[in-house]
């Protein structure tokens, strides 16, 4: 048993992260609202590390803590998912699931050139995106692209079981990841303006009513990211526990974001809710992130099914 | 990043479980509970004293150290094993822990060569310790006791009064800060003192929880005198010796802690089946709920203690006495709602199976106030984690 970081990890996740800093910042974020094209130089860099789907969770999982943190626009979350389920890592892509409530949109799918769709049995069918009429369904969160399809007549193979339940508990380690990424996103900038910002001649976070919000947004935050490093471990080593880690993985970054993003903008105060401040940006995505792949409760639920049953 | 435990860390679990298969007492296997001890003589039974010998004498009771210190000198990662057997055993190491987990490592950091000879027993349970911290008036502002030490020519005298001071009635030796300077600046002028408890002008009153056990004590010191030669650290040195205390009780804690909270909650599914309320909707998110707060804090224990293997310092520890006090006092609570009517029945006619939670909530009041109240843990982390400013 090891939690730390071997040396290619740490390269890894500092190449992201860097990455990530100098080609998402901000700016970026805020052109994609009215241009989705902005996304594209992105893109670019990001392509490079699809391949990542189909490699260990604990490598995918610590790029898109990244991803989450810069709120990154465009398909790779989508394009990872989709390698991930057809062993395809030569195209872009996106996943459809079919009559499943937790997941009834499809991301980015006018940016990728295959999806996967699965269908009650369970059953997998791979198609060209332009062979799929395609609506745009708009969000709260202007950094992420959902659709709804208009599905063909397909003609699916049979996807064995336990692939697709595997599949699905990688999805929420994923998700869980870049939920935690862009909760910390949210609660960096909320403590430097709790260090800097001055009321009663003193920074704001000098007064323990402020410290105390830091504190407890803090250790939902580390135990968030300590849940979904160990649920892709448990994916990695095959282990007995991992339906029971992922659902607790996604379910913690659920309860870390929403607490991270409602005192974070309580600390801002009047400023935190303005257009121009950054702070709504990954607001934005992390309030949504927790309606993909299932809410916090809804997991909760499938953990009471393994638990209790 | 791997779950799996290498060849040597197998063997030593190995060896370890065929030491607990052939030496754990008895009485530990038929469900030894402390929370049933109502006698302070039987505080620390004699059974369990000779357990605590008997892990030193092979090397388990603290494996990192080395021999003659009650161990094998394991790596940490063997100590988390060992740590996490222990616990999924319901096992204790010892009745008193201020002894081994406190004043042992802080002699081995601050006390001289002569002081470090009282190291072995600490350990072993030979001789028992209790700690002299909180007082009447310092309690969470620990820097303002107010126990005055005099420094005279070979020796200190001292005045004053210590509570809440567990094992106080049991224990052959106090670890006492004292203030040897009042004109210094609070933090600057305490010391730290060995005194032997049967000194004269020592006075001990045990004090009963609310759950009716008598595990600590108030001690009155008057005209207590110290040789010289016990003074700890240097002379207004004990202050930083207080902050390495605690970080020294809490680096291990929390596996018991988390496995606790895990037993609890495979009690409160156990519980929930047996009142007919395991398809209750609303009871079985809360039962979720509790074993998710318990699996993240476990993986956070986890990540914290792989940064403390490796000598960083280890912010994930400050969060876990916090966490951990303030969730099991919740699944309690959840225990006594799934109970219902039972819920504050105590007699064991009709509550057998329940009383225990009531119970568990009465004596999980002290666990969000000893040893650093919830408050000053969230103090800690805003101002040493997170780099807040004090006021």
């Amino acid at each position: 048993m090891d939690f730390s970081l071997t040396p290619d990890q740490e390269l890894l996740r500092d190449t992201s992260r860097k990455l990530l800093e100098r080609e998402c910042p901000p700016a970026l974020v805020r052109a994609h609202i009215d241009d989705p094209s902005a996304h594209e130089p992105l893109w670019r860099h990001l392509a490079e590390y699809t391949a990542l789907g189909t490699g260990p969770a604990a490598d995918l999982c610590l790029f898109l803590e990244e991803t989450g943190y810069a709120a990154a626009p465009g398909p790779f979350l989508a394009t990872t998912g989709y390698a991930a389920l057809t062993g395809d890592d030569t195209a872009t892509g996106t996943v459809a699931l079919v009559d499943d409530s937790t997941h009834p949109f499809v991301l980015e799918a006018d940016r990728v050139e295959r999806i996967a769709v699965v269908s009650p049995g369970p059953r997998l069918a791979v198609l060209d995106v332009t062979d799929v009429p395609l609506r745009f369904v708009a969000t709260v969160d202007f950094s992420r692209r959902l659709f709804a399809l208009d599905l063909p007549h397909l003609t699916a193979q049979p996807l064995a079981a336990d692939v697709y339940a595997r599949w699905r508990e990688r999805a929420y380690a994923c998700m869980a990841a870049e939920m935690v990424g862009t909760a910390r996103r949210i609660f960096d900038m909320t403590l430097s303006y709790a260090k800097e910002r001055k009321q009663f001649d003193v920074p704001i976070g000098s007064f323990q009513a402020i410290q105390h919000k830091l504190a407890d947004m803090s250790l939902a935050l580390e135990r968030a990211t300590a849940a979904a490093h160990y649920a892709a471990m448990t994916i990695d080593g095959d282990d007995p526990e991992r339906a029971r880690a992922c659902h607790v993985a996604k379910a913690a970054a659920g309860e870390a974001a929403r607490r991270i993003l409602k005192d974070g903008i309580q600390i801002h105060g009047g400023i935190g809710y303005t257009w121009e401040h950054d702070l709504h940006l990954y607001l934005r995505r992390a309030t949504a992130d927790e309606y993909l792949f299932g809410t916090t409760g809804w997991h909760l639920d499938r953990l009471a099914d393994l638990l209790i049953d | 990043m791997q779950l799996a435990w290498s060849p040597e860390d197998e063997e030593f679990r190995t060896d370890l479980i065929a030491f607990l298969d052939e030496h754990t007492p008895e009485q530990m296997l038929v469900g030894f509970d402390f929370q049933d001890v109502d006698d302070e003589r039987e505080l620390v039974p004699q059974w369990l004293r000779d357990w605590q010998a008997t892990l030193f004498d092979h090397g388990w009771m603290i494996p990192g150290y080395p021999s003659e210190r009650g161990g094998r000198n394991c790596t940490p990662v063997q100590t988390l094993i060992y740590l996490e057997t222990l616990a999924s055993r319901r096992l204790i190491r010892s009745g008193h822990f201020p002894g081994y987990a406190i004043v042992a490592p802080s002699l081995l950091e601050y006390g001289n060569e002569e002081q470090q000879k009282l190291v072995p027993a600490a350990i072993r349970g030979d001789t028992i310790w209790c700690i002299g911290m909180s007082e009447p008036n310092a309690g969470s502002d620990l820097a303002g006791l107010q126990t005055r030490a005099e420094v005279r020519d070979d020796h200190f005298v001292v005045n004053g009064q210590k509570v809440w001071t567990s094992y106080a009635m049991i224990a052959q030796k106090c670890f006492c800060y004292v203030r040897t300077d009042p004109t210094l600046p609070k933090h600057k002028g305490i010391s730290l003192l060995i005194i032997d408890v049967d000194t004269p002008g020592i006075d001990i009153r045990p004090l009963r929880h609310i759950s009716g056990t008598a595990g600590f004590a108030e001690v009155f010191f008057t005209d207590v005198i110290v040789p010289r030669e016990n003074l700890v650290g240097g002379l207004n040195g004990g202050w930083a010796i207080t902050q390495g205390s605690l970080a020294h009780e809490r680096a291990g804690l929390w596996v018991e802690g988390v496995a606790r909270f895990e037993q609890t909650i495979e009690g409160l599914v156990t519980l929930a089946r047996q009142q007919g309320r395991a398809g209750d909707p609303i009871i079985r998110r809360k039962i979720a709920s509790a074993y998710e707060l318990a699996a993240s804090l476990r993986a956070l224990g986890y990540k914290g203690f792989a940064s403390f293997a490796q000598g960083s310092s280890a912010p994930e520890h400050s969060y876990m006495k916090m966490a951990m006090s303030e969730a099991s006092k919740a699944a309690f609570e959840l225990g006594m709602e799934i109970s219902g009517s039972l819920a504050p029945v105590t007699d064991p006619v009709f509550a057998a199976s329940t009383n225990r939670f009531v119970h568990g909530f009465f004596m999980s009041f002290a666990n969000t106030i000893a040893g650093g109240s919830s408050e000053i843990q969230r103090n800690i982390i805003a101002q040493r984690v997170l780099g807040l400013p004090r006021r």
